[in-house]
Parts: structure tokens; sequence; C-alpha cells
């Protein structure tokens, strides 16, 4: 895995939650663990993170956005666009401001498209997608559509 | 027509540029075929029976001379001398070399032309009236609403991968003559009363193999309201569209499953937050817009040259009456060039042909052509007092068959002969009903015959007056047939004659259909009128009494 924030490989900050784990802090949780824990994980004052599916309503999370510093959005194929509108729902609609990483199976052809519609980060397969991602993410100078209102 | 600034061509040609880096890791094996497949085809490369084809984006049908002597150009360079008109205004090359297919869109480029978006899971070509601007019944220009939605729809970060193609259509009037109904949305020009411009939005239309006429999901929506409302739609779309089954992906299973209604109020939640917002239209763009689409300076000038030309050739009088139509311009007429010659199949244009058309346009016709949604080119803006000359150059050159709107101006798919889809052929009958109904074409009167290889129905089958189906049965090539459909704006999707006829009875099939007709008709009444009249019982009778 390779991380792609602000057009750099950068070490990731974030990990996802394991059975060992003690501390929350910077952990990405699952919907059902954030449905199961909401007041521990308030509580515990630390940064956290959600993960959810792309095919997900934004509807069936939408309290916890003040809460989590990053949502994580996953793509169970390259193909599902759904996380697309979902990112841009979550800027626009709910003008969630913090950040949003593409995971799942991510190419980076669609690094452009993707940082368009409101996500700040990639995660990659590996180190050489991450560059050739960094690179697409230059693939055009120009375009028609006017962007996210919170980039 | 529409030129491309700084910003138009810079986009085309980073395209460009993205498309060559993503053929060479193909080629490299950097991209594997699953990888590499969604992004050729947003670039509209398929792979087919024999070589690749490429699909071209011809905005709304607008050509410039210069744009057709590159397609011809194109067509010797990297292809076998000739190009095929689609049924989306589109052209088609059909033998590309893929590693070949960058250095095609960089000369296309060059003419402000490019292939972004002609297939694949997005949004494709918008396609509009042939006649937008020169007919007498238009409500309002659609040229520029093409446009700005051409615009907003190209390389849409959110909107790319959607659960299935997804094709818009815009008429300007009342006439329908860009098939909107069976679009996956259509949009009809509208004045409110007090004279504000807008759309009557329809939704969920579309052929294939579950053909659905489009249905009004609102009846007006404000110009500047218009960005917004598509987004709204397509965003529902995205969302909630099936990705299980390729073929309940389109919106109109969407519409159907849930319920227009319900649609519709999901679609109007959306549009709450977002009307308003930055895909507001202001006047002003709207207005750089239109200043590309203003009508030229007709001179003035009368028909007096035409009735005298007219008096001296009964071939000319025939094409005249058969394929020009009335302009809202006194002294000019718009002339289609028909693409349905006996010598080549329905669509396709050769080399030769393209250069001339390029030199016609520039001598009479403002240096321009347009494509139509039936295969065939139209000259929209040409003088009266031009039109002897101009079909003469059309006539050496098989652009000049008198039969537009006659069943030998059919529409028709590739088929097997190119189409790896394909179930049967469709060329080879359409060779063969032109051989039978040359003759008696224009004495047979309007009647539209539309083909298809399979049931994707490329080459709208189910909205034919008579429509013939591909069908495969255990290996062998049979055709469904289909009377009564309409693609004029009461589109109808066409009955079942009854069980499939085998490819060697299609032609005298097609020839009982006709001459059934014929005898039911009353003076020149069009087949549609005789079928409503007398229902498809006596065509059944007829086909299948005998056999
Ligand atoms: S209708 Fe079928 S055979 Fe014809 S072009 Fe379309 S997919 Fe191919």
């Amino acid at each position: 895995m390779a991380l792609v924030k602000n057009k750099q490989i950068i070490q990731d900050s974030w990990h996802h939650l394991t059975a060992e784990q003690t501390s929350l802090a910077n952990t990405i949780v699952s919907l059902d663990y954030w449905q199961q824990n909401k007041q521990a994980l308030i509580l515990s004052k630390q940064p956290f993170g959600l993960k959810v599916s792309g095919d997900l309503p934004a509807e069936s999370f939408s309290e916890a956005l003040k809460h989590v510093s990053l949502i994580a959005i996953e793509f169970p194929v390259f193909s599902d666009g759904r996380g697309y509108s979902l990112a841009k729902t979550l800027r626009d609609k709910y003008r969630f401001t913090k950040e949003i990483r593409a995971i799942g199976d991510v190419l980076p052809d669609q690094a452009f498209y993707l940082s368009r519609v409101g996500f700040d980060s990639l995660e990659l397969k590996s180190d050489l997608s991450a560059k050739l991602a960094i690179e697409k993410l230059a693939d055009f100078s120009v375009y028609y559509q006017k962007d996210s209102v919170s980039q | 027509m529409y030129l491309y600034n700084e910003l138009d061509q810079t986009l085309v040609n980073e395209r460009v540029e993205q498309y060559r880096d993503q053929t060479k890791r193909f080629l490299n094996g950097e991209l594997t075929e699953e990888q590499f497949r969604p992004l050729r085809l947003m670039n509209g490369l398929y792979i087919q029976t024999h070589a690749p084809m490429l699909r071209i984006n011809i905005p709304y049908g607008l050509l410039s001379s210069k744009q057709l002597r590159m397609l011809a150009q194109i067509s010797r360079q990297y292809d076998k001398d000739y190009v095929h008109f689609t049924t989306r205004q589109n052209v088609q090359f059909n033998w590309p070399a893929l590693e070949q297919v960058p250095d095609i869109l960089a000369d296309l480029a060059s003419v402000q032309m490019h292939s972004i978006q002609s297939s694949g899971n997005c949004i494709r070509n918008i396609t509009s009236d042939p006649l937008a601007g020169v007919c007498a019944d238009e409500i309002e220009d659609p040229r520029p609403y093409c446009e700005i939605i051409r615009q907003w729809s190209t390389l849409h970060p959110e909107f790319s991968y959607l659960p299935r193609k997804f094709k818009i259509a815009i008429s300007g009037s009342p006439q329908d003559r860009a098939v909107t109904q069976v679009h996956d949305i259509g949009l009809h020009m509208k004045k409110d009363t007090d004279g504000n411009i807008g759309f009557e939005v329809l939704v969920g239309g579309g052929l294939g193999r579950t053909p659905v006429i489009g249905q009004t999901i609102a009846d007006f929506i404000a110009e500047a309201d218009i960005l917004s409302y598509l987004d709204a739609i397509l965003r529902t779309y995205n969302r909630y569209g099936r990705r299980d089954n390729k073929y309940k992906a389109r919106i109109k299973i969407l519409v159907r499953e849930t319920g227009l209604e319900a649609f519709k109020a999901q679609v109007d939640a959306e549009w709450k937050d977002s009307k308003g917002g930055e895909l507001t239209l202001d006047a002003a763009a709207i207005e750089r817009v239109k200043a590309f689409f203003i009508a030229p300076n007709y001179s003035v000038s009368d028909d007096k040259q035409l009735n005298s030309d007219l008096e001296k050739s009964g071939a000319f009088r025939q094409w005249f009456k058969q394929n020009t139509r009335e302009h809202k311009q006194t002294g000019y007429r718009v002339v289609s060039l028909s693409l349905k010659s006996p010598h080549r199949p329905p669509g396709d244009v050769t080399f030769d042909q393209l250069q001339l058309i390029a030199n016609l346009a520039d001598q009479y016709n403002l240096g321009q052509a347009r494509s139509t949604h039936d295969q065939n080119l139209a000259f929209t803006d040409v003088k009266t007092e031009d039109l002897f000359s101009l079909w003469q150059q059309l006539n050496e050159h098989q652009l000049a068959t008198a039969n537009i709107g006659t069943i030998t101006d059919m529409i028709c798919c590739p088929g097997l002969d190119f189409c790896s889809l394909a179930n049967a052929s469709s060329i080879d009958i359409a060779q063969g009903i032109t051989e039978t109904f040359t003759d008696s074409a224009i004495e047979t009167g309007s009647l539209k015959l539309k083909m298809s290889g399979c049931m994707n129905g490329c080459g709208h089958h189910s909205i034919g007056e008579i429509g013939i189906l591909g069908v495969d049965k255990k290996g062998e090539q049979w055709y469904q047939l289909t009377l009564g459909g309409s693609d004029t704006h009461e589109t109808k999707l066409g009955e079942r004659l009854g069980r499939a006829i085998a490819k060697d009875d299609v032609i005298s099939t097609v020839k009982d259909i006709v001459n059934t007709y014929k005898q039911h008709r009353n003076d020149d009444e069009k087949f549609a009128t005789t079928f409503k009249r007398i229902g498809i019982q006596p065509f059944k009778d007829k086909v299948y009494g005998t056999r």
C-alpha cells in the first residue's frame, strides 16, 4: 500500500482497527464499530476515522460526520462510481471539510477525477501505482465543471 | 457553429496525450486488458470482430468542411477509405489499428474534434435535431444548450463510472427529429407563459432489449436550472442505478423499478440542495454560447431559377420533392444527402464522397454539413437557385438517391459483418431490400424500416414502422419482425408480427407487408395511418397464411 496526499507519497498516520489494539487514536473503524461504540469513541476525544462502502447513502452515517477526522470510502471495484457521488455529497451537501480518502480498488488513472470530487488522499496498491497516480493528477490543466465548494 | 477557445483546445489536446500514455502502458503490459477496457471505451475504442472500431463524436451533428476533409484524410491514412455514420449522429472508423489511435485523435484534435465519451458507461455525445436553427416550427434553437451540456458533461469527474451508458437528446421543435423519447434523458425546449425559455424533461427512455418510451419527470425546468437538474438526475442514477446486472443497469430500469413518482421525489430531494448553486447558468453564459449560433445573413432571393430548373428534368424534380425540405427563409431549402444508395451499406461514405461533400459544403452551404439520426447528411442552408447544380454533382457521386423517408432510406446497424455481439447480418438484408424496392420506393411512400443485428437495438428496430431484429436460432440467422412503431414526437414501439422468419424469406416477407399496405391504403394514406386503421391482423394473415 502507498498513500498519496498533496501530490506526494506520504507515510500513513492512520491505521485500520485491529483486534489487539488498546488506544483508538488515529484508527479507522468500521460503520458497525462506530454504531456499537459511539459513546466510547466520542468520549475518548481521540481523532478517529470511519470506513464506509461507496454504495452507502451519506444519510446513513451523517451523524458521525461532526466527530470523525477522516472518512475512508471503499471502492469494491474501480468501475463502481458510487463513491464519487458519495464524496461529492459529503463535500457539497454536508460541508464535510476533513480528509476523504479513497481505498479499495483505486487505479492511478482515476486520481484526477477522484481529487476533483473531493478526495484528498488516495490509497494505492504499490509505490509504483502511487507515483503514477501523482503523474496522472497533472493530466489536465483545465476542465469545464466547477469543483467541490470546499476545496 | 461553436468554435473552440483556448480552454477547449487545451482540454482536447491533453486528452490525446493522456490516451497516448494509456495506450502505451497497455501495449507495454503495464495495464491489464480489464483495466484498459474502460479507459479505451471512454475514448470510443471498441474491439470488434475483425479490428477495433473507433467512434468519433459529432456534437449534435454539426460538421465543418474542414472536419469533413479530416475525416476523409483519416479514412485514407489509417482506415479503408470509408467511414460509417451512426444513429447518434456520430461517425465510426471500422479498421483503425489500436496503436495508431492516439495519432488519429491528435489529427482530430487539430480540427476541434474528439472521441471523448463516445462509448463507455458515461454521458455520451449530446444529439439534437438536424434541422435546428432552420426549421419553421422551432420554439428555440437547441444548439447553444447542446453545447452547454456538452461542456458540462465532458470529462465529468463524478459521472464517468455510471452503472451504464447515458444518452441525452434535445429537441427545439414540437416535431421531434432527434428521437428524444428513447433517450435516457430527452429535453424538449419550451417557453412558459411569460416567454421564459426552459425544458420539459423526459427520463428513462431507451431502446435495446427492454425498449421504453421516456416519461415526463418535469414539465418545465428554467434554462438557468437545467444543469443543476441534470446533475440531480445523474447523481440519483449513479447512486441507485443497478450494478448487479448489466442488462438492468440503464436508468429506464431504475425508473421502472422505483416508480416515476418515487424517482422524481429522489431527484427533487437531491435538487433541493443544489438548485441555485454553482451549476446555475447566468444569462451572460448562455448569450456567450448563443453568439456562435446566430442565423447567417440570408440573402433575399426567390425561386425563379428553381422553377425553371424543375421544368428541365424529371429526375431533378423527383429528387427535389423527396430529398429537400422547407426552410424558414424563402429562397432556401434544406437538402438531405442520402447515404442509402444501392451501392453501399446504409450510412457508409467513401473518401471521395467526403471530399466532394466538403467542397460542396463550401460552395453551397456556408462550409457546413450535419449528420442526422437516420444516418444521412444534410445541407441546411442551400439557395434554391443552386439546387440544380448541387443535385448534378451529388448525383454523379451517388449521393442523390431520391429516397429520403422511404423504405430504402432504412436505418441499419453493422450487424454480423462487423459487430461481435450480432446474431445475424443486417447489411445483406438491407441490400436485398434496396434491390427489391429501389424502383417502387417513392410510389410506396413514407415508410420507415429499421433493422438491428441483435437485441441491443442499435438499428432502432423497435421504433421502425417495419422493424427487423436478427435473432439466433441454434446457430442460424433468423429475423423477428415488428410493425407499426414510430420515431416521431409520438414515439411508439412496434407490435410483434409473429414467429421469426428464416433469412431466405425476409425479403419476400417485407414484400408481403408492403403489398398488404398498398392493398388497404386509401389514396395516398401513409403506412402509419393505414396500420392504425386496419391493425396487424391483415399483415399476419398475409405473411403466415402462406407459410
Ligand atoms: S444492434 Fe447488435 S449487432 Fe447491431 S451494432 Fe448493435 S450490438 Fe451490434
